[in-house]
């Protein structure tokens, strides 16, 4: 075959991927351009096999031929297999892994074209450039995939020096390329360039937070056809090139809507600035448990109890450590976080006996140690938390450190416990501590609760107090029904991914619509963990696409119609971000939820989402009913009143 | 000769053609829906394994200059990258069939 006709039917075949693409633009037409595409590939495989052994001697070309057959035989079916058993809920990390296995291909070529030796410098850069991208998106994504896959932490991870290894790794990566410039045998810079590029991946990947996953996908997603690109230049591949920077395109595209829609800068989410390491765990927010306990919102009381408090900060001292309270610390903690509540344990240095003596009692009981936070770190917050439970402590947080002149622990950091609204101190006596100097906190007029004796009763009768809290969340005025509401519109969010309950939600969606009501989804661009995640949930459950509404264009409805239904979404609709200036989520377009009349939440508590926010909207007089636990089962309860 | 070897023109047209492709492409993706983005993504996936194409040439190659080792990798890439072929095309058809029932219907009809 002549260059010149390879060339053209090149040309040809990458109109016809850009055809096929834009039929991809529309619902109904997309199908059809996916099969487009399809064939294009398979088109381009043929003429690229017959291009090749054409220049190979005949005894030969047999035998190859069938070695790519066979090779090629096996990747798809693999492919087909995977495909055919993935399930939806499985798609982010799909994706991920799907990057990076093309990556990796990139990678290998780029590497066969080095150790092969070329006989141009264009072609020995761009090998050596291909394998360098194709590398770090094959590690980044595995990383991704993993964390998506729950397989590991999905927080960012950092350690000292992150950035400056990462620098020193791209370094390496770009003296290999150039030695693989200037070098004949280029074995030295292909392995400077794999073994860098690999790790630099990795750390890249490792530093990426949950939420911010959607961005990191539409990255590899992006470095996955410049791989490709660049290794169809090492090879002098027309088709390769422009498939690959279309891919390549594509993906930068959906980073930068991406980064829009949650107004973050790119570098922000690739250096790990994600929440601030103070801010309560952000991973907690998003991981309901398999077996979440519903509680309705409880009644306040004239008397302070804990079932109120959303805020709650455990402090704990040598007093846990001697009546072996830390189960039932553990304890208090999860029924708190059950009643959506955010728990928190400040550790002061010096509490207990020994360097890390609490932490070490508490990792026994089971206490993540996310948990766990030291002095610095949550001192600022005493003063916003709605209640400190003391168990066992009383130097570390006695505030005559700070006066007390001539005292043996005037001037020792403290945990400012004094600065809480509320403090229940469960402790043995309300004799001075190990120093010796009387804890004027113990007699302050208001906000103060002594539980003396043995801290396990203490904590039991705190336990009893949880569990009795009658179910009264409808004693005001008759709570809203859905019944009435004839424009509803639905705001699903990870929640719902999480919950698996977008069945349900379409059930809730027929069950309105057979009562005559509008419904329709509001569809944030960050919603879930990746590009139109929620899209594809609510089509695997047969809502009709229809029905999906995109930001801007439901945005100005919410304050007509009659009900929101929240399923799972915090930051996307959280008010927040239009006045809270400085937090990650200012500025970031949000959905007019609390423009709405009424607003039914079905999160699975009230904590604040990834950005560490908290939402005003869960806390408004009127027009907010809260439906926390499991969202299938606060689905059930709304389908039954229905 | 094949102009895309000649040291100053292949090249300026590889990278010619990786800009041009990449334009074109960020126009007319720019068009597809949000709603539509995780197929878009899957879809780009299974494209990107048109490295398959970059393995086979390299395969041929080595094989030809009997560089045996060389050639098995190239194979293994080829197979990689047909993963991502089929996997990715197969799952965007899931998905996209999945949005588009409705139309599917229809059509049988």
């Amino acid at each position: 075959m002549s260059p010149i006709l390879f060339y053209v039917l090149s040309a040809v075949l990458s109109a016809f991927v850009l055809i096929g693409l834009s039929m991809q633009s529309k619902v109904r037409s997309a199908v059809a351009g996916n099969l487009v595409c399809v064939c294009v590939m398979l088109l381009a495989i043929v003429l690229t096999i017959w291009n090749a052994l054409a220049a190979v001697d005949a005894a030969k070309w047999l035998g190859i031929l069938i070695g790519a057959v066979c090779a090629m035989a096996a990747g798809l079916i693999a492919g087909l297999i995977w495909a055919k058993r993935v399930k939806m809920i499985e798609m982010p990390q799909t994706v991920a892994l799907l990057n990076g296995i093309g990556g990796l291909a990139s990678a290998l070529v780029g590497g066969i074209e080095l150790a092969k030796g070329s006989e141009t410098v264009f072609a020995r850069i761009t090998a050596a450039l291909a394998l360098v991208i194709g590398a770090i998106t094959f590690t980044g994504s595995l990383i991704a995939a993993l964390k998506l896959a729950r397989k590991i932490d999905s927080r960012p991870k950092k350690f000292k020096g992150h950035s400056l290894v990462s620098v020193l790794l791209l370094l390496v990566c770009l003296a290999g390329v150039v030695l693989a410039a200037f070098d004949g045998l280029n074995i030295v810079s292909l392995v400077l360039c794999a073994v860098a590029a690999l790790l630099f991946g990795w750390l890249f990947a490792m530093r990426v937070g949950g939420a911010d996953m959607p961005v990191a996908i539409s990255l590899l997603n992006s470095l996955s056809g410049v791989a490709g690109a660049i290794a169809g230049m090492a090879i002098a591949n027309v088709l390769l090139v422009a498939v690959g920077g279309i891919v390549g395109s594509s993906g930068l595209l959906l980073t930068q809507i991406m980064c829009r829609a949650m107004n973050r800068h790119l570098m922000d989410i690739l250096l790990g600035k994600t929440v601030k390491l103070d801010k309560p765990e952000p991973k907690k927010a998003e991981a309901p448990a398999p077996a979440p306990e519903p509680e309705p919102e409880p009644e306040p009381e004239p008397e302070f109890s804990l079932r109120d408090a959303k805020n709650v900060i455990i402090v704990p001292g040598y007093g846990m450590a001697l009546s072996q309270a830390q189960h039932k610390v553990k304890a208090l903690c999860d029924k708190l976080e059950a009643n959506g509540a955010t728990v928190r344990f400040a550790i002061h240095p010096v509490a207990g006996r020994m360097p890390g003596h609490m932490n070490v009692l508490l990792a026994e009981a089971d206490v993540d140690y996310e948990h766990l936070y030291e002095l610095d770190a949550i001192n600022d917050d005493f003063k916003n938390c709605d209640a400190v439970v003391v168990v066992g402590a009383s130097d570390v947080m006695n505030p005559a450190a700070r006066e007390a002149e001539g005292t043996p622990i005037y001037g020792m950091p403290i945990l400012n416990v004094d600065q809480a609204p509320q403090v229940i101190v469960c402790n043995y006596d309300l004799k001075p501590g190990y120093a010796g100097v009387e804890n004027p906190l113990y007699s302050r007029k208001t906000g103060i609760r002594l539980l003396l004796g043995d801290a396990k009763e203490s904590l039991d009768t705190l336990l009893a107090e949880l569990s009795t809290t009658a179910p009264k969340a409808q004693t005001e005025a008759p709570a809203f029904s859905l019944k009435d509401a004839k424009n509803v519109i639905i705001v699903p969010g990870y929640g719902m991914a999480l919950s698996q309950a977008q069945h349900k939600v379409k059930a809730l969606c027929d069950k309105l619509e057979a009562n005559g009501a509008t419904v329709r989804f509001a569809i944030h661009p960050v919603a879930g963990r990746m590009p139109g995640h929620m899209n594809v949930l609510l089509a695997e459950a047969d809502v009709d696409y229809e029905h999906l509404y995109e930001l801007d264009a439901i945005n100005d409805d919410f304050k007509n119609c009659d009900a929101v239904v929240v399923v799972g979404a915090s930051d996307v609709m959280n008010p927040a971000a239009r006045e809270a200036e400085g937090t990650p989520i200012y500025g970031m377009p949000i959905l007019n939820v609390d423009q709405a009349p009424q607003v039914i939440v079905c999160n699975y508590d009230l904590k604040p989402g990834y950005a560490g926010v908290e939402n005003p909207l869960y806390s408004r007089k009127t027009g907010i009913r809260l439906l926390l636990g499991d969202a299938k089962e606060s689905l059930d309860t709304l389908l039954a009143e229905l | 000769m094949d102009i895309l070897t000649h040291p100053v023109w292949g090249p300026v047209i590889l990278v010619g053609v990786f800009i041009v492709a990449s334009v074109l492409g960020y126009i007319i993706i720019k068009k597809v829906p949000s709603l539509l983005h995780t197929p878009l993504m899957s879809g780009m996936n299974a494209l990107s394994g048109v490295t398959v194409l970059g393995a086979l040439i390299a395969g041929v190659v080595c094989a030809a200059n009997e560089q045996t080792v060389l050639m098995c990798i190239a194979l293994a890439a080829a197979a990689f990258a047909m993963i991502n072929v089929a996997g990715g095309f197969a799952v965007t058809h899931k998905m996209l069939r999945m949005f588009n029932k409705k139309g599917k219907e229809d059509a049988n009809e």
